[in-house]
């Protein structure tokens, strides 16, 4: 099998083509890297073009924008409300001269606005917090960290956080009597804040038409109403303090108010404690677009690498030289696979150099582990596709029919759910079933499920995980070389 | 001009393959295009589809199709080595490729009218159960509508301009499993730089001078001034396309040894 | 139109490696032309030059005075065979000489016409791929034979043949010139020309080396040589090698005279009363001839790359 790779090795590197074809696949991955990351709007912007936003530990961009009314809270102690009604509506487009935005009819509440009880490590923007709250129409939720978030009762209306020692634990309760865990989680000892929020992500519509998406959006509010406020542990007679965290991340935020009547407290604001929308900014693996290039190119190789020696009769001497036909395919599909992921993680590699060199980091975040992998992954999508274009040019030995197949299995899928021409429910099947689910392993933007945005293919989200999407790839790559294998036994040479 | 041209219609009927990729690509229209008119549905009122539109989704993987067809007929003839008898009978490149031209647009036309009228009866049978009704603001498809006809006539005219773009690129490349990625590699490119460059103008520009993109903006049938650029002047840009590749595929054609 | 094809001074190199180094000859018309010389010398390329499928660097070649791209119907002028498998498989023969004929505005009657000149008639409706290499060529004759050209080109038409094909081959190409029509057969088996070609053009290297008639040229490599058979071998030698012939002994009793005509020989062997039983005059075979010519070109090469 080793002189078998070696010989095809051979086949591959004598023609000066086929080498010429790599380098073009990789110079064009770069090129469109460059037009990608020269492209890319600074005006749009990403997270980093909005100014330095808070973190979560493990470093995912966050927003962190609410009305608190607060006390200090320097101790252990425990916090207990309901939550009569909340309420979370768009506001209409601010018109000149009008000093209060409207609110707009809103059959189903914002479904992520927020009103809730929260411990928190002071009133700056990012800091550490553990809270429960009710939620337009996800229930009671306890959320820290920004990134966490644990569901609870869909029905309760009394909150209760606890405070003791290092941890913070969430009760919720439907009648302020019988009380469920929802959750505990750590939060530093020392002087803290402790009371009532209220927020609201702006209102967002997705529309998919053909040809486009569109993001609708606009400001929101939420207004909570607040009674049966008790606080064990708090200073006695202290005053509750509206504050308006982290006021200035987001400039079309309405304003906070907190309008008390008796032990009734109505707080009003928007913004959001939850991560950043990567959908609709610049993201990382925009840069490695060009693969399709990359792909489309080495794909041509691939069907050539067997086709011509159909074409030329070359297959007969081939065949002479190792009578078995199965290990002729093996070999020529590792050849190419090694030659193709070489290639592939050269071009990749650069161009991610290149063009984060280009755009600096205005994009969504990505650690470095996801940077490997988006790197990876692209390199071993070229080179499984390869050798799914080898296996259909074996089937169809026909070189333009199997190129064009290749090119309409992988890249039409992606075009027709990624640039919006599917509906979004359509467009996650195409993508679960087609070789193109293999581009989830360029996903570098991660699923929340307390943000609410389009998780669509249009916005860069992928219905399978980037290794499930990997596998259906591989999945088809597997049956075209069985079939190509059965096909090359019976037919004559 | 008529001899060659009659001898390049003996060739493409005197062989099965371009019969099967004609019968293929108007199949293949039209099933794309029925199954995106059964996926897209009508909410209410202003949902903003362009149901014409939505009824030519095949025409996406038609082209392919047409590409290959187009392709074929110079890369057999180089796959082969007929080129030489080829060009020894009729030594007038240009004579030569205008003969080719005239016979893959013929072919293509027999692949697209009926494909795209197969795709105007599958949107007309299948979007009015879609939501796509006269409560929602939607007439069933017809082609006696101005904007309607524009787009299906439109893209039996685009899959032309596209074989013609293929068979340029075919003669410049001489060999068809490379034309083909050429072709769909230009063809297929737009959508996905348009989808990684956010820069307003970048995509406008994008938009109004890639073939693919500018050449389907005569499928477009409402919001029409949204447009980068108008129905006709972007089939026109990838009429230029064509004319450009034609151009390059008979000039080398003319330069190199055969 | 006059049948000629007249080639002046091609030159041709692709990249380094020159191809045609000013290849001048003409074609006339009446007789089987053999274009003859080893691989690689340029007798392909000229012909595809002749065709108007490949460009000079300079030179010009023109058919019956005229370049071939200017031809209008040029399959009625110049009828060639280039690459007998140079066809769609998927193409029966008759299709295939059907889009040749129709390019040249003639009707399908002719292509059943040369179908049976060609011996092809049973088999023209079967797919081309499935052809023997013998019916292949047969089919490129036919394809040449179109148009009823006045000038024939053929590049290695015996390539493929069994003997029966040479035979017919040969009688048919003879048959063609006899009837006024040029015609240029490249091959580069010497043999297989014996009989066929009246003229002769070796090519080396890109560059003529030899244009001349085939009677000429085999005049010229059999010299004075004469074979004699004698018992007396001595008394031979002797009375011989004082006219000033050379003398070598191929066999036992066999001897080969060079420098001496036939009746010569004759005379000095009776003046010296020498006896023999036998006397003939030697004469090269084309193949032999050719062998010499294009040994020289050979060794002229290697000097010249020497130098």
């Amino acid at each position: 099998m080793i002189g078998l790779i070696r010989a095809e090795l051979t086949k591959f590197r004598s023609v000066r083509g086929w080498l010429i074809g790599c380098g073009i696949a990789a110079v064009l991955m770069v090129l469109l890297a460059v037009v990608a990351a020269a492209g890319t709007d600074a005006r749009v912007g990403g997270p980093g073009a909005r100014g330095a936003l808070p973190r979560a530990s493990d470093g995912t961009p966050v927003l962190d924008g609410f009305t608190f009314l607060q006390q200090p809270l320097d101790g252990d102690g425990t916090l207990t409300v309901r939550v009569p009604s909340l309420t979370g509506v768009a506001l209409r487009p601010p018109t000149p001269g009008d000093s209060v935005p409207d609110e707009q009819e809103q059959a189903t509440p914002e479904p992520w606005a927020k009103a809730g009880l929260i411990i928190k490590a002071g009133t700056t923007s990012g800091s550490a917090y553990t809270a429960v709250m009710v939620t337009g129409s996800h229930g009671v939720r306890m959320q820290h960290d920004f990134i966490h978030d644990l569901a609870g009762p869909t029905d309760a209306r009394w909150l209760r956080l606890v405070r003791s020692g290092g941890t913070v634990t969430a009760y919720a309760s439907s009648d302020g009597a019988a009380w469920t865990t929802v959750g505990s989680a750590p939060l530093a000892t020392g002087a803290m804040s402790a009371g009532i929020f209220v927020a609201t992500p702006p209102h967002q519509e997705y529309e998919q038409f053909l040809g486009g998406t569109s993001v609708i959006g606009g400001g929101a509010i939420a207004t909570g109403t607040f009674d049966n406020l008790t606080a064990a542990g708090i200073g006695a007679g202290g005053d509750w303090n509206l504050v308006s965290v982290g006021a200035d991340d987001s400039p079309n935020r309405p304003e906070s108010t907190s309008t008390r009547n008796g032990d009734t407290f109505v707080l009003r604001g928007g913004g959001d404690i939850a991560p950043v929308d990567g959908g609709t900014g610049p993201k990382l693996e925009q840069l490695l677009s060009g693969g399709f290039m990359a792909l489309t190119v080495l794909a041509v190789l691939g069907v050539l690498f067997v086709t011509t020696e159909f074409r030329r009769g070359m297959v007969r001497t081939t065949f002479a030289a190792t009578p078995s036909r199965v290990r002729v395919l093996a070999a020529k599909s590792v050849v190419l696979g090694a030659v193709t992921f070489a290639v592939g993680l050269v071009a990749s590699t650069a161009a991610l150099l290149v063009g984060t060199a280009i755009r600096g980091s205005n994009h969504y975040p990505a650690d470095a582990l996801t940077q490997v992998r988006i790197v990876v992954g692209t390199a071993a999508l070229i080179a499984v596709a390869t050798v799914l274009a080898l296996a259909i040019g074996t089937i169809l030995r026909r070189g333009a029919g199997a190129v064009a197949a290749v090119v309409v299995l992988i890249t039409l899928p992606y075009i027709l759910s990624a640039a919006a021409v599917l509906p979004a429910a359509t467009a996650d099947w195409v993508l679960r079933i087609t070789p193109a689910a293999a581009f989830a392993v360029q996903q570098t933007v991660p699923e929340w499920p307390q943000v609410d945005q389009a998780y669509t293919p249009a916005f860069g989200f992928f219905p399978l995980p980037a290794w499930g999407g990997f596998a259906v790839l591989c999945g088809w790559t597997a049956v075209a070389l069985v079939i190509a294998a059965a096909l090359l036994r019976r037919r004559d040479a | 001009m008529t001899a060659a041209l009659y001898a390049e219609w003996t060739k493409l009927r005197t062989v099965a393959g371009p019969f099967w990729l004609v019968a293929l690509a108007a199949v293949l229209t039209t099933a794309l295009s029925a199954a995106a008119a059964g996926a897209v549905t009508c909410a209410g009122a202003g949902c903003g589809v362009d149901a014409p539109m939505v009824a030519l989704t095949g025409v996406q993987l038609g082209q392919a199709v047409v590409a290959v067809l187009a392709v074929m007929v110079v890369g057999d003839e180089y796959r082969t080595g007929m080129i030489r008898t080829t060009l020894a009978a009729t030594p007038s490149r240009a004579v030569l490729l205008g003969a080719k031209s005239v016979v893959v647009a013929g072919a293509t036309l027999a692949a697209a009218v009926p494909g795209v009228l197969g795709a105007w009866l599958a949107g007309r049978l299948i979007m009015p159960g879609r939501g796509f009704t006269a409560a929602h603001g939607y007439a069933p498809l017809s082609l006696t509508d101005g904007g309607t006809l524009r787009a299906f006539a439109g893209a039996a005219l685009y899959l032309t301009l596209v074989a013609l773009l293929s068979l340029g690129i075919a003669a410049a490349v001489r060999d068809a499993p490379t034309g083909v990625g050429v072709v769909l590699g230009v063809l297929y490119l737009a959508p996905i730089l348009v989808a990684v460059v956010s820069d307003p103008d970048w995509e406008r520009r994008l938009r109004q001078i890639m073939p693919s993109d500018a050449g389907s903006a005569i499928l477009h049938t409402i919001d029409l001034p949204a447009l980068p650029i108008g129905p006709w002047p972007g089939l026109g840009v990838l009429a230029l396309w064509s004319a450009g590749a034609l151009l390059l595929g008979g000039l080398l054609l003319r330069l190199r040894d055969a | 139109m006059e049948a000629t094809i007249e080639v002046n001074d091609l030159r041709k190199a692709y990249g380094s490696t020159v191809a045609l180094d000013g290849m001048t000859f003409t074609v006339a018309p009446g007789r089987v032309t053999a274009f003859v010389g080893p691989n690689g010398a340029g007798k392909s390329t000229t012909m595809r030059v002749v065709l108007g499928l490949d460009r000079v660097d300079a030179g010009t070649a023109l058919v019956g005075g005229r370049p071939y791209r200017s031809l209008r119907t040029p399959l009625r002028h110049v009828g060639a065979l280039l690459d007998a498998s140079a066809l769609h498989p998927a193409r029966s023969g008759r299709d295939h000489l059907l889009w040749q004929a129709h390019s040249q505005g003639l009707r399908g009657q002719r292509v059943d016409e040369v179908l049976k000149l060609t011996g092809l008639a049973d088999v023209g409706r079967r797919r081309a791929g499935g052809y023997s290499l013998g019916m292949r060529q047969r089919l490129g004759v036919a394809g040449a034979l179109l148009g009823d050209p006045p000038v024939l080109m053929l590049d290695e038409p015996f390539n493929g043949l069994d003997p029966e094909g040479i035979r017919w081959m040969r009688g048919f190409l003879r048959a063609l010139a006899a009837e006024g029509r040029a015609v240029l057969v490249s091959s580069h088996l010497m043999s297989e020309l014996q009989d066929t070609a009246g003229h002769l053009v070796v090519v080396g290297r890109g560059k003529v080396v030899a244009d001349t008639s085939v009677a000429d040229l085999i005049a010229a490599a059999s010299s004075d040589r004469v074979t004699l058979r004698t018992v007396a071998r001595t008394e031979a030698m002797t009375a011989l090698a004082r006219v000033g012939a050379t003398v070598a002994v191929t066999e036992r009793d066999t001897l080969t005279v060079d420098g001496l005509p036939a009746d010569r020989v004759v005379t000095v062997l009776s003046e010296a009363g020498v006896p023999f039983s036998e006397i003939a005059a030697h004469r090269a075979t084309l193949e032999e001839a050719y062998m010499e010519l294009t040994k020289d070109a050979v060794e002229f090469r290697a000097t010249e790359v020497a130098r």
